[in-house]
């Protein structure tokens, strides 16, 4: 898997991992961080940012074409959720869409895909609601009807992040029969042309800057070159892991940069922070075994077996457990500097919120374990 | 055994089982063996045989209820985070009365898959010809038993990560933290791709038994077993003692292949035969599926596709080693766990009953557990040491036809001797050069004086 890592090719961009981690890392810590509260408070959509991490390569690792590295994805999202959650977010599902768009196998897809690694174009991913059908949580929400050349496609998405007119993210619709049953479900990337008309969404209690939009679709003709997989459940069954693993880069980075807050104040505030409980040494020590977790599980994201599966499912609720209760210890180590609007811990706090609301939330992954979990027996 | 006839004012007394746990109890006696309700003790006959595993009322002793109760006294303050344990069989249970024995105050939480009802697990495969239900085998819901013993029981909760250096699980409904670990979380069957689990019936636990008694409980049915070692031999007797129409399949000639030498199978299958019971051996069965008369059809190598109702694999268990895996324990085909002190190879956890290798051999007989949770309990504590014996089990099947007694560990290349052929009885013993590894008893005056 690590080949690229192993032995550069000469071809290959971003080939060296600890280039583009210092690189992606300095953008995050120069740019990224102050622009952190415009982000998270005015809706201000870091889209030249982005571009900038792109060119430095953080979104590319992952892919097969540039040397399948998941560790250096997940890495590359850590650095950047380090300094801004909704930038780091925005780096998954810049990510999986780039997953989908390879994993398509689609000519018309992958000859736009070099463009989307290098951050020159962008695009989110639709799939909270597809995934809470599959899991039997929700239903489908869009529903799609083949006509000559493609499908015809209607229904609304509630909210999707990472996009805007011109971009594009991948979704997924289902296939009814004529006698309204199932027949089955279809991905295609969904090109945001003058076509669709997005609507804004409430106002959420932080990450405003993600370009969270509703998505109505009526009647949207999806072309053959838009088509991701037809049907949908082999692919989405393939790259399930992979989509669910590269999240824990959010997590991560939010739990470093809590970590790094509770240090930040250790030589002012140490002489009272020590009467508090999940101290930084501890968390780092937790973290740590969090990182050696991902770091192996990163190696092989394809492996198709359900005890790993599972391990991908334990690491990403652990993430969530551990934003959680790493970012709710930097506020308490800031105490009232960690509460002023501007400061990291309490927007950490949000974010990590997100991180176990996301999909797959906390719930579903505990949901969705249990049901891995339980030996079925004949009806 | 003397005939003391027994104050009427003493109150119903209980005895347990040493070898296989079975209660027997002199307010409801043992009617299916002729012991009328209100059978004292002392009045059983002394060729009378649990009817469980068969040993005789010598190997009975007072079943003394030890009432534990916790839950009146006012919760102690611990900051520890107590011990785990994983699993709520035999194991689990009997490591959380051995902990609650000896200390009233140390926090116990118990994770289970399962609804911690308690249950006395080798009845499973004796209990369709008894009549018996989920309801009757339970012996105490799992929230009473937590109630009275003061635990926090976790149920229908998944262990899904360890992480030892953290001292941490992590389950379905959250993280816990541990001081000590315990687990106790059994073998699991193994399930050959040829036996599709939503089209196999499995017996394990009281849930998987509970579905396949339903089913069979509608009528008369036809059952193909997949596999004759112990599990399989007495599922079919007791399947056929209750009417049903019975196919016992294995990939051997014999059924308890590698346990029971050719003369003493043979005894066996024609017990089987006279109990109406098919057995098939030699066979490799190649797929089973569902017919859309609901009948399950078992493909095999050679032959026609036999057609039933309801088709249960008993071939044979292992032990998932999914924590194990996770917290780097040292794993062969089974927890592998120090002979004494049933500590794993991390020193704050510890493991016993099914899940469990000793010496790279699994062991999964009832009678040891007990043991081996006062051994943990005493460890757990820091209390003086109490020192696990580990002994080969005397291997009890539970065949009412043929009772099989095997003590000692038979091997595949031993050379079998025969001690006693009688119509009634077979008596054999098996040496590895001059040293006797084992002793094989098939039939018993039981049998005799039934016929």
């Amino acid at each position: 898997m690590n080949s690229a890592a192993v032995s550069p090719s000469v071809a290959l961009p971003w080939a060296d991992d600890v280039q583009v981690l210092a690189d992606v890392s300095q953008i995050a810590r120069e740019q990224l961080a102050p622009a952190a509260y415009r982000i998270d408070h005015e809706g201000y959509y870091p889209i030249d940012i982005m571009a900038k991490l792109g060119q430095a390569g953080a979104f590319a690792g992952h892919l097969d074409q540039y040397g399948s590295r998941y560790g250096l994805a997940i890495e590359s999202m850590h650095e950047i959720s380090r300094h801004c959650g909704s930038t780091g977010f925005m780096t998954w599902c810049h990510d999986v869409c780039g997953l989908y768009m390879e994993q398509s196998g689609n000519p018309a897809l992958l000859a736009r895909l070099p463009d989307h690694a290098a951050g020159k174009t962008f695009g989110g991913t639709a799939l909270s609601n597809p995934m809470k059908a599959f899991t039997g949580i929700e239903k489908m929400a869009l529903k799609a009807k083949k006509v000559p050349g493609g499908y015809r496609v209607n229904g609304t998405l509630p909210w999707v992040s990472h996009i805007a007119p011109g971009q594009y993210c991948g979704v997924i619709a289902a296939v009814d029969r004529e006698d309204g049953s199932r027949s089955h479900e279809i991905m295609f990337l969904l090109d945001l042309d003058e076509r669709v008309t997005l609507r804004k969404c409430p106002e959420f209690s932080g990450m405003e800057g993600t370009s969270t939009w509703a998505v109505p679709l009526v009647d949207y003709f999806v072309h053959e070159d838009q088509m991701i997989a037809d049907p949908v459940r082999p692919f989405i069954q393939r790259v399930r892991t992979a989509f669910i693993l590269l999240q824990v880069g959010m997590a991560s980075g939010v739990i470093q940069g809590s970590i790094d807050s509770a240090r930040e104040v250790e030589s002012s505030l140490g002489h009272v922070n020590q009467y508090l409980h999940d101290r930084p040494d501890e968390l780092q020590a937790e973290f740590d075994d969090i990182k050696a977790q991902a770091a192996k599980l990163a190696e092989t994201p394809f492996d198709g077996s359900k005890d790993f599966l599972l391990d991908v499912l334990d690491l990403r609720a652990r993430g969530s457990e551990m934003a959680l209760k790493a970012s709710q210890s930097a506020l308490l180590h800031q105490g009232a500097r960690g509460y002023l609007m501007t400061s990291a811990p309490q927007r950490r706090i949000r974010e990590a919120h997100f991180v176990a609301i996301v999909t797959p939330a906390l719930k579903h992954l505990r949901w969705e374990m249990a049901k891995q979990m339980r030996a079925e027996v004949p009806a | 055994m003397s005939k003391q006839s027994v104050d009427q004012a003493t109150p119903w007394r209980q005895y347990i089982c040493l070898a296989c746990g079975l209660i027997y109890d002199e307010e409801q006696g043992d009617p299916d063996s002729g012991l009328a309700p209100g059978t004292r003790f002392e009045d059983i006959p002394d060729d009378w045989e649990c009817p469980l595993c068969g040993v005789t009322k010598t190997d009975f002793e007072l079943l003394e209820r030890q009432e534990i109760t916790v839950c009146d006294q006012p919760m102690q303050f611990n900051r520890k985070p107590g011990v785990v344990v994983i699993g709520a069989g035999i194991a689990g249970w009997s490591t959380v009365e051995a902990l609650r024995a000896l200390d009233s105050a140390v926090p116990i939480t118990l994770v289970t898959a399962c609804t911690g009802d308690t249950y006395h697990k080798p009845e499973l495969s004796v209990a369709i010809s008894r009549g018996a239900d989920k309801k009757t085998l339970v012996r105490e819901s799992g929230y009473q038993a937590a109630q009275r013993l003061g635990v926090q029981l976790m149920s229908q909760t998944f262990a899904v990560g360890l992480s030892p250096a953290l001292k941490q699980l992590r389950t379905t409904r959250g993280s816990l933290n541990y001081t000590q670990l315990v687990l106790a979380q059994g073998a699991q069957p193994i399930l050959p791709a040829q036996l599709p689990a939503h089209l196999c019936w499995r017996v394990n636990d009281l849930a998987g038994w509970s579905g396949l008694q339903q089913a069979l409980a509608q009528g008369k049915q036809s059952v193909a077993i997949v596999g004759a070692g112990m599990i399989g031999c007495e599922l079919a007797e007791d399947f056929a003692r209750a009417g049903h129409t019975v196919t016992l399949l294995d990939r051997n000639n014999a059924p308890l292949a590698g346990l029971l030498p050719g003369k003493a199978s043979s005894r066996l299958v024609s017990s089987f035969n006279q109990l109406g019971i098919t057995y098939v051996g030699g066979v490799d069965v190649t797929g089973v599926a569902a017919l859309d008369n609901g009948k399950r059809s078992i493909t095999r190598q050679v032959g026609q596709p036999l057609e039933v109702d309801h088709v249960v694999a008993a071939t044979g268990l292992a032990t998932d080693n999914r924590l194990a895996r996770h917290a780097g324990l040292q794993f062969e085909r089974g927890l592998t766990v120090d002979p004494h002190t049933l500590r794993t190879s991390d020193p704050d956890i510890y493991a016993l009953g099914d899940c469990i290798s000793i010496d790279g051999a699994p062991c999964r007989f009832i009678e040891p557990i007990k043991h081996q949770a006062q051994a943990i309990a005493h460890a757990v504590l820091g209390l003086d040491a109490v020192i696990y014996e580990h002994k080969p089990p005397v291997i009890r099947l539970k065949t009412r036809a043929m009772p099989v007694v095997l003590h000692g560990q038979p091997s595949a290349d031993g050379t079998w001797k025969t001690l006693l052929d009688t119509p009634d009885e077979l008596v054999m013993e098996q040496y590895q050069g001059s040293q006797k590894i084992s002793h094989l008893k098939l039939g018993s005056l039981g049998q005799s004086r039934a016929a």
